[in-house]
């Protein structure tokens, strides 16, 4: 596997493409907004400080070291699955489909959820996340279909609105 | 199914996660606040060490200021002789006596300044 060190820069322009998508896959933990920001700003303070060598996409890194901080923060008594913040919000302003789509990420199997965060929000192939996840395309593909049938089951009284 | 999919896809797509605020400010947040916490610790410090060393030198310069002058002891003169009612009743019978009485008093009792090495002499010479 291609192996590189991140300059400050690289980190810097991670943060900018990855950076909310992070927060709404922490938030899918069941923390709070502020806690999610918390644990995706540890991760890139870390990065700052102790740039690691990591693969040439990065994103895998990223994503699980996020989970880890999250599962941290969790442990630590972190505030859990108190939906009363939104961690999206909508292009409509429907602040209910906000919830629930936080609600019903925060349902979803783990390996699910974070196919999906990468999909729509890391705005990443599914080849991309194959390799990021190290997981063979196909078990990518289908975890990805299941999370967007269930995600419909939850949404579709908001879809349209 | 696949054009269900990228319409739902499009549909999330509309759902814009909150963005963390920009990691130099928080980098910053971060770093003011030991560096704050710091800065007063050493400014207590630096506080604690300038008051304990002026007071070490002031009480060095009266050390030095002292050396050699010996006080008067308290000779005669009792604390019962000084005693507040029977010195109140003198005042109001014989008030002249009172004087005498507290001029006496005050050559045992306060320091003698009349000799070659009393502190208001030592006092002067500075």
């Amino acid at each position: 596997m291609d192996k590189n060190r991140l300059s400050a820069e690289d980190i810097g322009q991670l943060y900018e493409r990855h950076g909310p998508a992070l927060m709404a896959y922490a938030c899918g933990f069941g923390l709070d907004r502020g806690h999610a920001e918390d644990a995706v700003h540890a991760v890139f303070h870390r990065l700052l400080q102790n740039p690691v060598v990591m693969p040439q996409n990065p994103a895998g890194y990223l994503y699980r070291a996020v989970r880890n901080a999250a599962l941290n923060a969790r442990r630590d008594g972190a505030r859990v699955t108190v939906v009363d913040e939104a961690c999206f919000v909508h292009a409509g302003g429907n602040v209910a489909a906000s919830l629930a789509l936080q609600e019903a990420l925060g349902e979803l199997p783990e390996e699910q959820r974070e196919v999906v965060v990468m999909r729509v929000w890391s705005g990443m192939t599914l080849e991309e996340i194959a390799t990021a996840s190290d997981a063979p395309l196909n078990t990518i593909a289908s975890r990805y279909r299941y999370a967007l049938g269930k995600l419909r089951e939850k949404l579709w009284p908001y879809e349209g609105q | 199914m696949q054009d269900q999919d990228s319409k739902f896809e499009s549909y999330l797509r509309e759902f814009t996660p909150h963005r963390p605020q920009p990691l130099e400010q928080a980098a910053l947040a971060q770093r003011l606040w030991p560096r704050r916490l710091a800065a007063a610790a050493a400014m207590a410090i630096g506080l604690g060490t300038l008051l304990w060393s002026g007071r070490q030198n002031r009480d060095q310069n009266v050390a030095q200021s002292f050396q050699g002058t010996r006080l008067e002891p308290a000779g005669n003169a009792s604390g019962s002789e000084l005693l507040l009612l029977p010195m109140t009743r003198l005042a109001l019978d014989d008030p002249q006596q009172l004087d005498a009485k507290l001029t006496k008093a005050a050559r045992t009792i306060l320091p003698n300044f009349r000799k070659s090495d009393s502190a208001l002499r030592v006092l002067a010479k500075e």
